[in-house]
């Protein structure tokens, strides 16, 4: 290297420092303590790769704001699909190719860690949030809920079952609903997984009564089907009267089609949404740039807007439509339980409604 | 064969094939395979889940498989034997079911012929449960009767006239030559497109995902365990249960058709007409693929329909946003990538099958049934380990220096190479011996009677391995989702993203750009191909 060149990318160290070390102290706040910040930005330059599994219409804006906040570039591989980017990180792990992991369930992150695959960091921004929305070790952070709600074809339900909208998950078992919802798949779908381990939640981890709802549930059932979006775009298209989905995806199709409507039951189920940094990352202080940054107020606000989904900062306004933390009634959701009882959960499943 | 002591070139070649194989077909598989371990395929078998999918399997390939092939031997008898109008018209529709990318294809059929369809309870007031069985039998059956039409095709395109002006003038009528003469002889091609469609059907996971319901096959349960619970040990489990599978088809097939002799074209010249078949039977084909492509169109004109619109069927105000979103952004840098990879794949996936068929079918060496199965094996791989298998065996740092396109290239060239090979087998069990030994006993190496000779003659099965390829290139979706970096996306990747985040508009529309330009490129290809094959001619 020449001396030039080495003189060159010391004054932009200094640039960088001062801006971001500004930007920092600015979004955390007079009580973060200015040192954590500046320590963090001397070292946050070059371009960070994100393996995303947020939605297409989130991704791009998102990333251009967190490089114009922190002069940190960011080139996404997006793929609404965390199973997959798990499994991508997973089979690169002797040459890993990602920097960071966005979005999807705190489990797909979890399971990376526990197999030594993720940089433990816990960011000072991650203070504030709740225990359960993070991963004590540092491997993982949440940064948003994802809630289970119920779709609903405002034209069909009307007509049908007399626009009766289900405030409980029980309401559904009403045989007005018969051979009339859809449902991901609980084999099938990370959502209808969820959906499944609520209902156990639900009855205290009663499984026997939680097996019962399912079968009584199961005639009303019309499909379960092989992705979530999916049963949203088939009650939207009037195929089905309603189902059980993700709230954000629901607001975002209506936005559509406004003929869809968007409830939320009582004692419903929610995904973590996490963000990791990989393991073998060759830009720690980006990533850990980005990790910081996502937790921010305005990062958060902005993922509101783009995704519908709900921040875990209590300082940060729902989307229109979609309901606050406070208002919903979430079940005491046991990650770990669920993830190492699912393949049994799901046979008992199979047994009780007979597939 | 003692050629290759006496000609080192040719067993270079041979050698290279086999290395190519090892180097892009084993290797990579074979770390999907050991993934799981013995502890981890114990406990996968013992857990039992896999028993339902594989029986549905069994059911879904057995009666997908029946339709499939009988709707392709009526589309090519129809297209070959008959003076039926419109042939170039039936042909190109022939192949936009191969031209599917997975999830909006199937989503337009039940938009269609859904509980609520536009056709079903919109014209007809009906509510059919088009979820399940039903459906998957159905939309496979039209998305899997193209590949077994162009195998067939290719076949009965090379069966020798004569012998069938022979039959009628000896007083069979057309059925009876049809049943005696015709079948017989398209044995081999009948069982490469029954193996070849039974594999791919086995191997189908768009189709199933999207409207099979609850009716879990293998490849939708081993996919579902990556991407509902990031359980590749369990997934990679399921894939061994798909290979085993693949190996008893292929079994079954090698038992099918013995060692029998298949040689309609030999060394002296035929310039003899097809026998007439009678005017209402090409007016019944006529009509048989009119209705076919009927249903085609439908499926089709749905999308462009919904490319067009801002929400079909519910908002249905014409707009060009959606077209104008895929101009936009890197969009045009994934459809082109699309069109590059897929040319790219199909050019070199075509010739090497054709050569790795020339060498298995005309050689006597040892060992030439295990290569003849592992050019096989790739259709019996679910995309995604065929592009996990990659991402393990080629992700290596002293690789970095290669750039992702190439990966992509190399995947789609291996895992599409059995169409190309099935047809050129089949092709070459139909062409005489005499014909390469006239070329070496005038004093031409093997080599050279394969590319003077046989290269030629073997136009069609080259074609069907190019177009295959292509399209088959061009609509993957779960082979390059484990490789593709930012600046290698293709079309496809785009227009799962967009199916997830509920753009169907968006969806529709690139889907239909992406088709539209495949489509264009056949074209070109075609024309190209034209000019070259008559120069060809004009040399010979």
């Amino acid at each position: 290297m020449t001396p030039q060149l080495d003189r060159r990318a010391f004054l932009k160290l200094i640039g960088v420092t001062t801006v971001v070390a500004a930007c920092g102290g600015a979004a955390t706040g007079p009580s973060a303590a200015p040192s954590v910040a500046a320590s963090v930005a001397a070292k946050a330059t070059g371009r960070i790769n994100i393996y995303s599994a947020l939605n297409e219409s989130t991704n791009n804006e998102l990333f251009a704001a967190f490089t114009k906040a922190t002069g940190v570039g960011a080139d996404v591989l997006p793929l609404a699909a965390a199973g997959e980017l798990q499994t991508r990180i997973r089979a690169e792990k002797g040459n890993p190719k990602a920097d960071i992991f966005i979005g999807g369930d705190s489990s797909f992150h979890d399971g990376l860690g526990k197999e030594g695959l993720l940089e433990p960091f816990m960011s000072a921004n991650a203070s504030a949030i709740a225990t359960e929305a993070k991963d004590p070790s540092g491997n993982w952070t949440g940064w948003y809920f994802g809630v289970f709600g119920f779709v609903s074809n405002t034209d069909r339900l009307t007509k049908e079952v007399s626009g009766k909208k289900p405030k409980t998950w029980d309401d559904l078992l009403d045989p007005a609903w018969k051979q009339k919802l859809v449902m991901p798949d609980p084999v099938k779908t990370g959502g209808g997984y969820i959906f499944l381990a609520t209902q156990v939640f639900r009855f205290g981890k009663d499984e026997d009564r939680a097996m019962d709802f399912m079968k009584k549930l199961h005639p009303n059932i019309a499909q379960y089907v092989g992705t979530a979006p999916q049963g949203i775009q088939l009650v939207s298209q009037g195929q089905f009267v309603g189902g059980p989905n993700w709230s954000h995806d629901i607001l975002t199709e209506k936005a559509k089609n406004p003929g869809i409507d968007l409830t939320i039951p009582d004692l419903t189920g929610f995904e973590i949404g996490a963000v990791s940094i990989v393991k073998g990352t060759k830009n720690l202080p980006g990533g850990k740039a980005l990790v910081d940054w996502i937790l921010t107020k305005e990062a958060g606000e902005l993922n509101v807007k783009l995704s519908n989904r709900v921040s875990v900062r209590k300082d940060v306004a729902p989307a229109p439509g979609a309901p606050t933390l406070d208002q919903v009634k979430l079940v005491t959701y046991d990650r770990a339980w669920a993830a190492d009882n699912k393949e049994r959960l799901i046979k008992k499943w199979q047994q009780a409604v007979g597939l | 064969m003692r050629g290759l002591t006496r000609e080192p070139p040719l067993l270079l070649a041979l050698l290279g094939v086999v290395a190519l194989v090892l180097a892009f077909i084993v290797y990579p598989q074979v770390q999907v395979v050991i993934a799981p371990g013995s502890d981890g395929y114990a406990a996968f078998l013992q857990g039992g889940t896999w028993v339902t999918p594989l029986r549905n399997s069994l059911q879904v390939v057995a009666l997908s498989t029946t339709t499939a092939v009988l709707l392709g031997f009526l589309y090519a008898y129809a297209m070959v034997y008959t003076d039926m109008r419109w042939k170039p018209f039936f042909r190109l529709v022939g192949i936009l079911p191969l031209l599917s990318p997975p999830f909006v294809v199937a989503a337009a059929y039940i938009l269609l012929f859904g509980p609520r369809g536009i056709v079903t309870y919109g014209i007809f007031g009906q509510t059919p449960i088009i979820f399940g069985l039903m459906g998957i039998w159905g939309v496979q059956t039209i998305a899997f009767f193209p590949f077994a039409y162009q195998l067939i095709a290719d076949v009965l395109s090379r069966s020798d006239a004569r012998m069938e002006q022979a039959a009628r003038n000896l007083g069979a009528g057309p059925w009876q030559v049809f049943r005696t003469v015709t079948l017989p002889l398209s044995r081999p091609g009948l069982g490469a497109a029954i193996l070849t469609t039974a594999i791919y059907i086995l191997e189908d996971f768009g189709n199933p995902q999207l409207i099979g319901g609850v009716f879990t096959v293998l490849p939708t349960q081993a996919y579902s365990l990556i991407s509902g619970f990031g359980d590749f040990t369990g997934a990679a489990a399921v894939s061994t249960i798909l290979l085993a599978l693949a190996l008893a088809l292929y079994l079954a097939k090698l038992r099918l058709d013995g060692g029998r002799s298949f040689v309609t074209i030999s060394g002296r010249a035929s310039s003899m007409p097809r026998p007439p078949v009678p005017p209402g039977l090409s007016w019944a084909c006529f009509a048989g693929c009119l209705a076919l492509s009927g249903l085609i169109l439908m499926v089709y004109g749905a999308l462009v329909v919904s490319a067009f619109t801002i929400a079909f069927p519910t908002n249905i105000t014409f707009t060009t946003t959606n077209f104008q979103f895929v101009a936009t952004g890197s969009n045009g840098d994934a459809l082109r990538n699309t069109i590059v990879f897929g040319t790219v794949a199909a050019a070199v996936s075509a010739v090497l099958a054709l050569f790795a068929g020339w060498l298995v079918q005309r050689g006597d060496w040892p060992g030439r049934r295990a290569l003849d199965f592992l050019l096989i094996m790739p259709a019996a791989i679910p995309g995604i380990f065929f592009g996990i298998g990659y991402l393990t065996a080629f992700n290596q740092t002293w690789l970095d220096w290669v750039d992702r396109g190439w990966i992509i290239v190399l995947s789609m060239i291996f895992w599409n190479i059995p169409v190309g090979y099935q047809a050129a087998v089949a092709g070459l069990r139909q062409i005489d011996r005499s014909l390469d030994e006239a070329a070496t006993s005038l004093g031409a190496s093997k080599l050279r009677g394969f590319r003077d000779v046989l290269f030629p003659v073997l136009a069609g099965s080259l074609r069907v391995g190019f177009v295959t390829t292509f399209v088959r290139a061009v609509t993957t979706l779960s082979v390059v989702i484990f490789l593709f970096t930012p600046p290698t996306t293709v079309a496809t990747i785009r227009i799962y993203q967009l199916v997830n985040d509920l753009n169907w508009g968006g969806a529709t529309a690139f889907t239909v750009a992406d088709i539209s330009l495949a489509i264009a490129a056949l074209l070109v290809f075609a024309l190209l191909a034209r000019g070259r094959l008559v120069l060809g001619m004009a040399r010979g």
